[in-house]
């Protein structure tokens, strides 16, 4: 995979052949995989919606990685509500960055504003203007210019305005080509922010070199590379969930760095002192760490998400397979399975054959499968935002999901409403967003990550299964919302098929 | 000539359609952009106005065209009819309302035809051309309320003598709309009249229909609203008044004294009221007699907000609360005349302080202009400082308050660290909230 020549990061629809209208069983759509039907083929490529809800765009889910930076300006080259949703990162992102260093500023950033003049114009001027005043006031380590959509639709030259603009700032200067038209694959963002990043921010560190150096400290130096795992965190997990990946790695002799997400632009450079990039979801980073193998010969590993126990033994099996660690593994999952075991059955006793609907990525949804059937409970429907080859993987770990019916929808609450209003699920897991239409089902909601909550390895089975069962224990507020206020869709549509709306490609 | 903002404290004027929108019981939006612009305001409003949330059709559950680039090859009008019709299909609504965001506008896409296909539906549509590049929320809240008084509100050559509307107060860039509303309204019921505030408690847009009937429109603010009641008063021929936005006893009175005499009341009616209002606001001001003259709490201040909150806030500390508010910075997008008579409200505090008003719209220019108008501790060993100083602004001056060691009462958007369900802070009860706000803070750590 080599993209860098071009300006920005294809659409995933194109590189990746993602669908994101579907609608049918697991084993229907694990045909379809088989079959190559969200990969080679791509059949289901150009499926959508005649009505359709509002979804994030590339441009929105940019955001949530390079809001996390540290040491960094976001530009937003667009009119002024392109990226206004940083607005709730302002306070939570300041948080979650000194957790990682103390010392680290909130959430800075400047938007272009361009109005009616500049849509005629060019929006050269403010983007110059707004360089130098973020080099200037704020003299971050890099300046991150986003663009939205009205730059790409009045042919900016970002590039090499950018390109001239850092002769003179102190910032290193990172564009990032995400405007929000150019795909309904809101993952495509991962790719834009990549793409950006390798172009300008991976290369390898200046390190002092030493006119003597003894063999030994060669040997270290090396020793440490050989033992060195980057883990690529994503912006929907906590720092709970690094320390406790960290944690299972240490154990096996492992030593973990964690970026994009929360690092400063300088650890990218120190990333690729590393033996191993290791994915935790493929959604995520495929672009990244197929590239990097590319340019520096550092492999890596996508295989599964660390979310549920089997997958968790088998993302660190994975891993240590890499190492020759196999046998460190097996005895370290042998022991945390065995404590976790322990600890589930009080839960296992109380939600055993409950009845959950789970809605979001296509790989956390699956994962998370995985720790309500450990407990017992059973699935009754999938949402994913969308599908593409990376899912592959993901449902070795469950049982007798073949009749389970599952929707690709990016958000498109009217969907899982009605499905949700079929199924009559006892609990619903969902990414955030839409729960102004979940909530009035009436049915205790659990959020499908959380970025102030423990989710991943083992202690993140524990934690989901005990807030489950908090959340289960009492759901008035929602069933008094549901008695007390309504849902925006006629009563017809609770009576045609959940999937009505899909066109497929040939009605495209 | 406009220029970059660093952190605006606004969305578009496509954001500012849909929160206004979102105040309408029943009104369902159909944007017609691309994928991401109704995600990416819901997710500045929700947080930045207190956590208002999606409501009834809000939020992901907004219809959207959701244009990409394949549509633009063949331009999104086919698109934004198939939208529509099914929208019509499945969102049970009263008034369906299409707005534009940006990439629609620029490839030209003839929206009103395509809405004009749909004349017959059982269920009005109307579309407004909202694109972010046009202004901001504010923008969009004028946009659509030009809308509706110009397609939506019939015409009434009966007016209803006593009957008014309140313009000026715009849903979630004024976190504190709704309870804002009702003091508001409450006010005004005191002088006997019957109110419409488009989005107040119980109000629908039934109300909105019959806003035609009304003999004034109240426009509580310098800035906001004043276009749609200029449209009011062309096409429906209500005339209008500017009253500012009150906060406080005195404000309030001068507020119904100005609306009492536009509508021929007898001012010895309004006199009664206010008499009585300020009556019962100093029974309450008078429990803090001890704690402020105990502990005294008098504090200099620095305000940060819109044209509204900015000017009323500053006259409340400096006139009720008998507090020094010595910097003013107001962040709205101004022309000249608009930023004179904004200015104006601050020439006669009866306190006779004087803040320093600036108007600047970056969130990085309140620390500066703290250091131009303070002279700095140049290692003096008697330095009299800008201290105890509290800071009334929005989220975005954490940071520095931080630095300084004041406290902070989040007040104009975003405010992302409370959470704002029926709070007023204007008339007299807003007032009230407004000094326990700012009270309880100072007595938090006790």
């Amino acid at each position: 995979m080599n993209y860098l020549d071009a300006k920005s990061a294809p659409a995933r629809e194109d590189r990746l052949k993602t669908n994101i209208a579907f609608g049918g069983t697991c084993a229907q759509i694990r045909g379809c995989i088989r079959a190559g039907c969200f990969s080679g083929k791509g059949c289901l490529n150009l499926a959508d919606r005649r009505f359709a809800e509002t979804q994030g765009c590339q441009f929105t889910l940019s955001l949530a990685i390079l809001n996390t930076l540290r040491n960094a300006v976001v530009i937003m080259h667009a009119p002024i509500g392109c990226g206004a949703c940083s607005i709730g990162n302002v306070g939570v992102n300041k948080t979650f960055k000194q957790l990682r260093d103390p010392s680290a500023e909130g959430v800075v950033w400047l938007s272009t504003n361009l109005d009616e003049v500049d849509v005629i114009n060019g929006g050269e001027r403010k983007l110059r203007e707004a360089v130098l005043y973020a080099d200037r006031e704020f003299r971050p380590e890099t300046i991150i210019v986003a663009n939205g959509c009205v730059p790409a639709l009045i042919g900016d030259d970002i590039d090499s305005i950018l390109a001239d603009l850092e002769t003179q700032t102190a910032a290193k200067i990172v564009p990032i080509h995400c405007e929000g038209f150019k795909t309904k694959v809101m993952a495509t963002a991962y790719d834009a922010v990549y793409h950006g990043i390798l172009k300008k921010l991976t290369k390898k560190p200046e390190r002092q070199q030493y006119l003597a150096e003894s063999d030994l400290d060669k040997i270290r130096e090396q020793y440490r590379i050989s033992r060195n795992v980057n883990v690529l965190n994503v912006s929907s997990m906590s720092r709970q969930d690094e320390l406790e990946l960290q944690r299972l790695l240490n154990a096996i002799g492992l030593n973990v760095t964690f970026i994009p997400c929360y690092a400063e632009p300088e650890d990218f450079e120190y990333s690729l002192e590393s033996s191993l990039n290791v994915s935790i979801c493929g959604t995520h980073d495929d672009y990244f760490v197929e590239h990097i193998r590319e340019n520096y010969g550092v492999p890596f590993l996508i295989d599964t998400i660390p979310i549920g126990r089997k997958n968790t033994d088998r993302w660190i099996l994975k891993i240590a397979g890499h190492f020759g660690l196999e046998k460190e593994a097996q005895r370290l999952i042998e022991v945390e399975n065995r404590l976790l075991d322990e600890s589930l059955k009080p839960f296992r006793k109380v939600l055993a054959g409950k009845r959950a609907f789970l809605a979001g990525g296509e790989v956390r949804i699956v994962a998370t499968a995985e720790i309500l059937q450990d407990l017992g409970m059973e699935i009754v429907g999938f949402k994913a935002h969308h599908f593409d080859r990376f899912i592959e993987p993901m449902f070795d770990s469950l049982d007798n999901v073949d009749d389970v019916v599952i929707d690709v929808a990016t958000n498109q609450p009217f969907e899982q409403s009605n499905l949700l209003n079929r199924l009559k699920p006892d609990v619903l897991i969902t990414h955030t967003g839409g729960n102004n239409i979940y909530a009035k089902h009436g049915l205790p909601i659990l959020p499908l990550f959380g970025p102030s909550y423990n989710y991943m390895g083992y202690s993140g089975v524990f934690e989901v299964a005990r807030r489950l069962n908090r959340v289960m224990r009492n759901c008035q507020f929602n069933k008094k919302l549901s008695r007390y206020t309504r849902l925006p869709f006629r009563k017809e549509w609770y009576e045609k098929d959940p999937f009505a709306y899909i066109k497929n490609q040939d009605a495209v | 000539m406009s220029k970059f903002v660093d952190r605006p404290r606004y969305a578009c004027a496509l954001g500012g359609a849909l929160a206004t929108l979102r105040a309408i019981p029943r009104v369902i939006p159909i944007i017609h952009a691309s994928t991401g612009c109704g995600h990416n305001l819901h997710n500045a409003i929700n947080p930045g106005a207190g956590y208002l949330g999606g409501g009834y059709c809000g939020g992901l559950a907004l219809p959207s065209s959701n244009v990409a680039e394949r549509d633009v090859v063949f331009g999104g009008e086919t698109r934004l009819k198939e939208q529509i019709a099914s929208t019509l299909e499945i969102m049970d609504g009263d008034l369906y309302m299409v707005l534009t965001g940006c990439m629609v506008e620029m490839i030209g896409d003839d929206l009103d035809a395509v809405a004009s296909e749909f004349e017959d539906s059982e269920k009005p549509v109307i579309a407004v051309h909202t694109p972010s590049f046009r202004g901001n929320s504010f923008t969009g809240y004028e946009l659509v309320l030009e809308s509706l008084i110009r397609r939506f509100i019939p015409k009434q050559p009966q007016k209803e003598p006593g009957t008014v509307n309140v313009l000026g107060i715009v849903p979630a860039q004024d976190v504190f709309w709704k309870g804002n509303l009702r003091e508001i309204k409450r006010l005004l019921e005191r002088l006997g009249l019957r109110v419409n505030t488009f989005f107040g408690e119980g109000e629908t847009l039934d109300d909105i229909r019959n806003s035609g009937k009304a003999s004034l429109n109240i426009v509580v603010s310098d800035v906001y609203g004043i276009e749609a009641a200029r449209e009011f008063e062309d096409i429906h021929g209500i005339p209008y008044i500017v009253t500012g936005f009150p906060i406080g006893a005195d404000a309030a009175g001068e507020f119904l004294l100005s609306v009492a005499d536009a509508l021929g009341i007898d001012g010895s009616q309004a006199e009664a009221v206010i008499e009585s209002e300020k009556q019962v606001y100093y029974e309450y001001l008078e429990r803090l007699a001890d704690i402020y003259n105990d502990l005294d709490l008098q504090r200099y201040a620095v305000v940060v907000g819109d044209s509204n909150y900015a000017p009323a806030i500053s006259r409340f500390l400096s006139d009720d609360l008998g507090w020094l508010p010595e910097l003013v910075v107001i962040t709205d997008f101004l022309d000249e005349s608009q930023k004179n008579t904004v200015a104006g409200r601050f020439d006669n505090f009866e306190s006779g302080v004087r803040p320093n008003v600036r108007f600047d719209t970056d969130a990085s220019s309140v620390r500066r202009y703290m250091a131009e108008i303070w002279p700095r501790n140049r290692n003096e060993r008697y330095y009299d400082s800008m201290s105890p100083a509290v800071v009334v602004g929005s989220v975005y001056e954490r940071d520095l308050a931080e630095r300084f060691g004041f406290p902070l009462l989040t007040v104009s958007f975003p405010v992302t660290n409370r959470v704002v369900l029926n709070r007023a802070y204007a008339g007299t009860s807003g007032a009230l909230c407004l000094a326990e706000d700012l009270f309880g803070i100072l007595a938090a750590g006790r």
